[in-house]
C-alpha cells in the first residue's frame, strides 16, 4: 500500500512536471524566434497560400487543380493562350498552319530552345509526348480527351511537328497539352506512375524544386525559359486548410498572394495595410440547370423530372421570373459579371453578346404570360394548376454552399409571384451529385470553368454527350439535346474562318439560350489579394480586368518583381519582443490566473 | 452535452464479479482458482474479447458505411472537368471501382490483415504509409495538449475541490465550463484572428516554415511557435473534463475518516491534501484520462483543420471531401483502433491502480 501510494505521488509529480516543462519550454524558447526568421538567404520568394489537392505532378495523370495549374508554369505547350485576350499565341511553336481544312496541322518549332537541364528541346519531344498519350491508357488519364481526335503525329525534321487528325477541327490542337522532355520520361520504367515531384525538367518559366505533402510546394525559376528568366527566384505554395486562415496569413505577411476569397472575406481585407486586391473577371459560369426531360443516348427517358419542365415556355418563364441583377448584388455583393449564356464574357469573341435579340431580362408579366400560354392557370393560393396538377418544382441545393442557400431564399418568393411552388431540397454535395446523375431533380445549381476555346463546352451540350443506357459515360452539362444546336456545333467545329466560326458559336449559344436547358446566372469574379509592399508586376489574364491565379497559361507570376529586393527574401511575419511578452501574459491568463490563486492558497494555509 | 461530468464513464466499467463484485463471485474464485492471477487473466481475456469484437465491427463498418455514402468518387473528380467517357472508365478501373462490391470487400479484408490498407485515390500512395507519415504531427499536437490539459485540469480540479464553493472554485469551474462549451472551430478561428492576423505574434497555420530543418534549433523553435495556438485551443476545450473529475473525486475523498486521522497526526492542511487526499482521488481520474486520450486524438480533426496542421485529422478531413474511400477507411480503422486500445488500457490500468480491485 505504501509503495503504491509513493508510485501515485510520483505519477502526479511527473504529470505536473511535464506540464510545467512544456509551458515553460514554449515560453522560454520563444523569444529566440524574433531573430531567426524564415529561410533568409536573400532569394526572391513569392509565397502563395493554397489548399489544393495534389495526387502527383505527373502531367499525364494528374487532374487536380493545384497540379494542373503548376503544369502551366512547368511545361510549355505547342501553342499557348495570350495574356491579353487568351487568343492562341506562340508557345514552343513560332508558327502553325492548317492547309487542308483543319485536318493536318503543321507547326514550326522555335530553334535552339533548351530544357531546364540544358538539353536541346526539339520536335521529337513534342511527338513523343503526344504519342504516349495516344498509345497508352495510363498516359491518357488526365488529358486523353485532347488527343482523341489525333490520328498520327510526325516529325519530318527537328523543327517541324505535323499532327494529322481523324476529323478536321477549327480549334488549334496544339493547346493545353504539357510537352515533357523525352530524354527524361522515356527512361522511366512506368511513366504513368511517376510522381515527378522534385527537381523536374521542363520548358516553362518555373520548375518544381520540392514538394512536401500538405506543407509546401516550391518552384524554382528556369533560366532557360525561352521568354527569358523570371525575376523571381522561387514560388512557394504554402498549405492552409481553410480560407479564413489564408486571409489572416496575408494580413500578417506570412504569404504574399491569396485567391478564391468569398465576397465577405474580400470586403474584410480591403483596405488592410500593404494589401492590394484584385477583382478578376473569371472564366467560370454559375447557373441553374433545369431537368428538361432527361434521356440517355438512345432517347430512353430516365429520372424524376417534373413533366411541366419539358415545356420550353415553363423554363423560359422561370428565367423571366428571376431578378438576376438583384441576386448578383445581394448574394455576391456584385462580385460577378452579368451573364448571357455559358461562355463567360472574358472570352469576348465567343461569348453571346448581351444585345443578341434572344437575350431577355427580368419580366414578371412576361413570365406569367408564358405560363398562361403553356396552359398553367392560376389555382388556389396563387399556385398554378394544369390537368389537376399543381406546379411544384424541386430545387436541389448544397447546404454548405452559401451562395446557393442565399439564392434559393430569393427564388422561393419570386417563383411564388409567378405561380410556381419552389421547394428547396438542401443536402450535402455528394447527395446532390448522386441525385443529379440519376436525374432525380427538377433544378440544381451548376457551374463550369471554361478554357479559351468553347468547343468542349459546346460539345457537352450536344445529344452525343448524354449518358449511355447504363447511366454512365457522358458528361452532359444539362442533358440538353437539340438537332439545331448539334448542327451548329458540327459546323463551328470545322469552320476555319474565325469570324464565321464566331457567328456559328453565337447562333449555337442563342439556340441554347432560347431552349433554356439552363439559366446562366453570372460569371463570378475571382477575388484575389497580394502584398503590395513586397511584390509588384502581376499580369492579369485578360490583361484588362482579368485574373492572376488559375490562368490558362503562365503569365500571372512570371512577370512579378520584388518591390524592394531586401524585403522579398521570404521574411516577414516575425514578431517583436513585445509580442512574446504578450504571449507569456496570455498563457498566464489561460492557466486561470494560477499564480495569483497560488499565493492566496499559501496565505490561507499559513493561517491554519 | 453541457457538463463534462455527464458523459464520464464509471471508472471501473461494468461491475466485475470476478474481482470486485459480489461476495458470491469472490467465493467461487477463492475455491476454484488462484486468487490473483487467474481472475486477472479472466478479466483480461474478457476485456480483450470485447475489444476484438469492437474491432471486427469497426473493420466491417469501415468498409460498408463509407460505400453507403452518396456520391461517386470518380464522378466527383470528373465533375466540371473536361473529361471523356474513356478517361472516366480508366479512372474507375485504376481505383478498382469497376469490381463487384464483394470483391472489393474481400480485397479490403485481405489488406487489413496484411497491413495493406489500399492506395489513396488522391495521394496515389499506400494508405498505411500516409497514416504513418501523418501520425507524428498528430501525436506531437495531441500529446502536448494532453499533458497540458491533464496537468492544468487536475491541478485546478484539486484546488477547486479543496476550497469548494469558494470564489476560486466558482471562477475556475465556470471558466472551464465556458471553454468546454465553446465550439472548437470558433475558438480556434478567434485565436487565429487575434494572435495571427491582427497582432501577428504567431503563425497562422502549418507546423513548420517551409525550408527549415525541423531538427535544427531554429526549426524546433519554429515548430513550437506553430504549436502554441493549436495547443491552447485544444487545451482550452478539454481541460474542463479533467478538472471536473478531479474535483468530484476529491470531494468524495474529503469526507473520509483517514483525513481526520492525518490531521490528528499534526499534518498541515496542505500536506493532508497532497499526501493523502489527492493520491486517492487520482485513482478514478487516471482511468478517465486514459479513456479520453483516444477522444483527444479524434478531437484533433477540427483543430488540425483550423490551423492547417499536417496531421491525421487533416488527412481525414481531406479524405472526406474526396471522397477518398481507401483513405477514409484507413483513418477510420486507425482512429477507432486507438480508442479501443486506449479503453482497454484504461481498464487494465485501473485494475492495477485500485487496491480494491487488485486485492494485493
Amino acid at each position: 500500500m505504501f509503495a503504491q501510494h509513493t508510485l501515485r505521488r510520483h505519477l502526479g509529480a511527473c504529470l505536473a512536471g511535464l506540464a510545467a516543462m512544456a509551458l515553460v519550454g514554449s515560453i522560454a524558447a520563444a523569444p529566440a524566434q524574433a531573430e531567426t526568421t524564415e529561410a533568409a538567404d536573400g532569394s526572391k520568394v513569392l509565397r502563395i497560400a493554397t489548399d489544393g489537392f495534389i495526387d502527383s505532378f505527373n502531367p499525364f495523370t494528374s487532374f487536380y487543380l493545384m497540379p494542373t495549374n503548376t503544369f502551366k508554369y512547368m511545361y510549355e505547350n505547342l501553342v499557348s493562350n495570350s495574356a491579353e485576350d487568351t487568343s492562341v499565341t506562340e508557345g514552343l511553336a513560332t508558327e502553325w498552319d492548317t492547309g487542308s481544312g483543319g485536318k493536318v496541322w503543321t507547326y514550326k518549332i522555335r530553334p535552339d530552345m533548351k530544357w531546364s537541364d540544358d538539353e536541346p528541346l526539339t520536335a521529337e519531344d513534342v511527338a513523343w509526348t503526344y504519342n504516349q498519350m495516344m498509345e497508352k491508357d495510363e498516359m491518357s488519364v488526365a488529358n486523353g480527351g485532347l488527343v482523341e481526335n489525333f490520328d498520327k503525329v510526325e516529325t519530318p525534321d527537328d523543327q517541324t511537328v505535323v499532327i494529322t487528325l481523324k476529323n478536321p477541327q477549327a480549334n488549334n490542337p496544339g493547346q493545353e497539352i504539357p510537352v515533357v522532355p523525352k530524354h527524361i520520361w522515356s527512361k522511366i520504367d512506368k511513366p504513368g506512375e511517376f510522381k515527378n515531384d522534385e527537381q523536374t525538367v521542363g520548358s516553362g518559366p518555373f520548375q518544381l524544386e520540392s514538394y512536401e505533402a500538405n506543407k509546401s510546394v516550391t518552384l524554382k525559376a528556369n533560366p532557360n525559359f525561352w521568354r527569358g528568366e523570371p525575376e523571381l527566384d522561387q514560388i512557394q505554395y504554402r498549405y492552409y486548410t481553410n480560407s479564413d486562415a489564408q486571409v489572416q496569413a496575408i494580413r500578417s505577411g506570412e504569404v504574399d498572394f491569396i485567391t478564391g476569397l468569398s465576397p465577405e472575406q474580400f470586403t474584410a481585407i480591403e483596405g488592410a495595410d500593404n494589401v492590394e486586391t484584385n477583382v478578376g473577371n473569371g472564366r467560370r459560369f454559375q447557373g441553374i440547370s433545369i431537368n428538361s426531360g432527361l434521356a440517355d443516348a438512345d432517347n430512353e427517358e430516365f429520372g424524376t423530372g417534373n413533366e411541366a419542365l419539358k415545356d420550353k415556355k415553363v423554363r423560359q418563364a422561370i428565367r423571366a421570373g428571376i431578378d438576376i441583377d438583384t441576386l448578383r448584388d445581394q448574394v455576391l455583393q456584385d462580385y460577378a459579371q452579368p451573364a448571357t449564356s455559358f461562355v463567360p464574357s472574358v472570352y469576348e469573341k465567343f461569348a453571346l453578346p448581351a444585345d443578341n435579340p434572344v437575350v431577355s431580362g427580368f419580366d414578371v408579366e412576361k413570365a406569367k404570360e408564358l405560363l398562361d400560354e403553356a396552359g398553367w392557370k392560376e389555382g388556389s393560393e396563387g399556385i398554378r394548376e394544369k390537368d389537376g396538377k399543381t406546379l411544384e418544382l424541386r430545387l436541389l441545393t448544397d447546404s454548405d454552399a452559401t451562395v446557393e442557400q442565399k439564392t434559393a431564399k430569393f427564388l422561393k418568393p419570386w417563383m411564388k409571384d409567378i405561380g410556381i411552388q419552389l421547394k428547396n431540397e438542401a443536402s450535402d454535395v455528394d447527395t446532390v451529385s448522386e441525385r443529379t446523375t440519376k436525374g432525380d431533380y427538377d433544378m440544381y445549381f451548376s457551374g463550369w470553368s471554361l478554357n479559351p476555346d468553347p468547343d468542349y463546352q459546346l460539345f457537352i451540350n450536344t445529344c452525343d454527350s448524354r449518358p449511355d443506357a447504363e447511366g454512365s459515360g457522358g458528361t452532359s452539362q444539362d442533358g440538353y439535346c437539340s438537332k439545331t444546336f448539334d448542327k451548329l456545333y458540327r459546323q463551328q467545329h470545322v469552320e476555319l474562318d474565325e469570324n464565321k466560326r464566331i457567328d456559328l458559336v453565337h447562333q449555337a449559344l442563342a439556340q441554347h439560350y432560347e431552349d433554356t436547358a439552363s439559366i446562366t446566372l453570372w460569371y463570378p469574379n475571382q477575388l484575389e489579394a497580394y502584398r503590395s509592399d513586397r511584390f509588384t508586376g502581376f499580369t492579369k489574364q485578360p490583361t484588362d480586368g482579368g485574373i492572376i491565379a488559375n490562368q490558362v497559361g503562365y503569365w500571372g507570376y512570371t512577370s512579378v518583381e520584388p518591390v524592394n529586393a531586401e524585403d522579398a527574401s521570404g521574411e516577414g511575419g516575425g514578431m517583436g519582443a513585445g509580442g512574446w511578452v504578450g504571449i507569456a501574459a496570455a498563457a498566464i491568463v489561460v492557466i486561470g490566473g494560477g499564480g495569483f490563486l497560488l499565493s492566496r492558497r499559501k496565505k490561507s494555509d499559513d493561517r491554519e | 452535452m453541457t457538463t463534462p461530468t455527464h458523459d464520464l464513464p464509471t471508472p471501473s466499467g461494468e461491475p466485475d464479479p470476478g474481482s470486485t463484485g459480489s461476495s458470491g463471485g469472490r467465493a467461487d474464485h477463492d475455491m476454484d482458482e488462484p486468487p490473483k492471477g487467474g481472475s486477472f487473466l479472466g478479466y483480461l481475456l474478457r476485456k480483450l474479447g470485447g475489444a476484438l469484437t469492437s474491432m471486427i465491427l469497426v473493420v466491417v463498418l469501415g468498409f460498408f458505411a463509407f460505400r453507403m455514402l452518396p456520391g461517386d468518387p470518380v464522378l466527383k473528380i470528373a465533375k466540371e472537368r473536361p473529361m471523356s467517357p474513356a478517361q472516366i472508365a480508366e479512372l474507375r478501373s485504376q481505383y478498382g471501382l469497376d469490381k463487384p462490391v464483394i470483391v472489393q470487400f474481400w480485397d479490403y479484408l485481405v489488406g487489413i490483415f496484411t497491413g495493406e490498407l489500399g492506395e489513396s485515390y488522391v495521394y496515389r500512395k499506400p494508405v498505411s504509409e500516409l497514416i504513418v507519415d501523418y501520425l507524428g504531427p498528430t501525436l506531437l499536437l495531441t500529446a502536448t495538449a494532453a499533458v497540458l490539459a491533464i496537468g492544468l485540469g487536475l491541478w485546478l480540479g484539486q484546488l477547486s475541490a479543496w476550497r469548494r464553493n469558494s470564489l476560486f472554485d466558482k471562477v475556475a469551474s465556470s471558466t472551464s465550463l465556458v471553454f468546454w462549451s465553446v465550439p472548437t472551430f470558433w475558438l480556434g478561428l478567434i485565436l487565429l484572428m487575434i494572435f495571427g492576423g491582427t497582432l501577428q505574434w504567431l503563425p497562422t497555420g502549418g507546423m513548420i516554415t517551409p525550408g527549415l530543418d525541423p531538427w535544427s534549433p531554429a526549426g524546433i523553435i519554429d515548430v513550437i511557435k506553430h504549436l502554441i495556438l493549436p495547443v491552447i485551443t485544444m487545451v482550452a476545450v478539454v481541460y474542463a473534463q479533467y478538472l471536473m473529475v478531479m474535483r468530484a473525486s476529491l470531494i468524495e475523498e474529503m469526507s473520509e475518516d483517514y483525513l481526520t486521522t492525518a490531521r490528528a497526526k499534526g499534518l498541515t492542511e496542505d500536506e493532508v491534501r497532497k499526501k493523502h487526499a489527492v493520491p486517492n482521488a487520482l485513482l478514478p481520474t487516471i482511468t478517465v484520462v486514459f479513456m479520453h486520450i483516444g477522444g483527444l486524438i479524434t478531437g484533433a480533426v477540427t483543430v488540425e483543420a483550423v490551423f492547417s496542421w499536417p496531421g491525421l485529422g487533416k488527412l481525414t478531413f481531406e479524405a472526406i471531401s474526396g471522397p477518398d474511400l481507401p483513405l477514409l477507411q484507413g483513418t477510420f480503422v486507425v482512429f477507432s483502433a486507438i480508442i479501443i486500445v486506449m479503453n482497454l488500457a484504461a481498464d487494465i490500468v485501473y485494475r492495477f491502480l485500485d487496491p480494491r480491485v487488485r486485492r494485493a
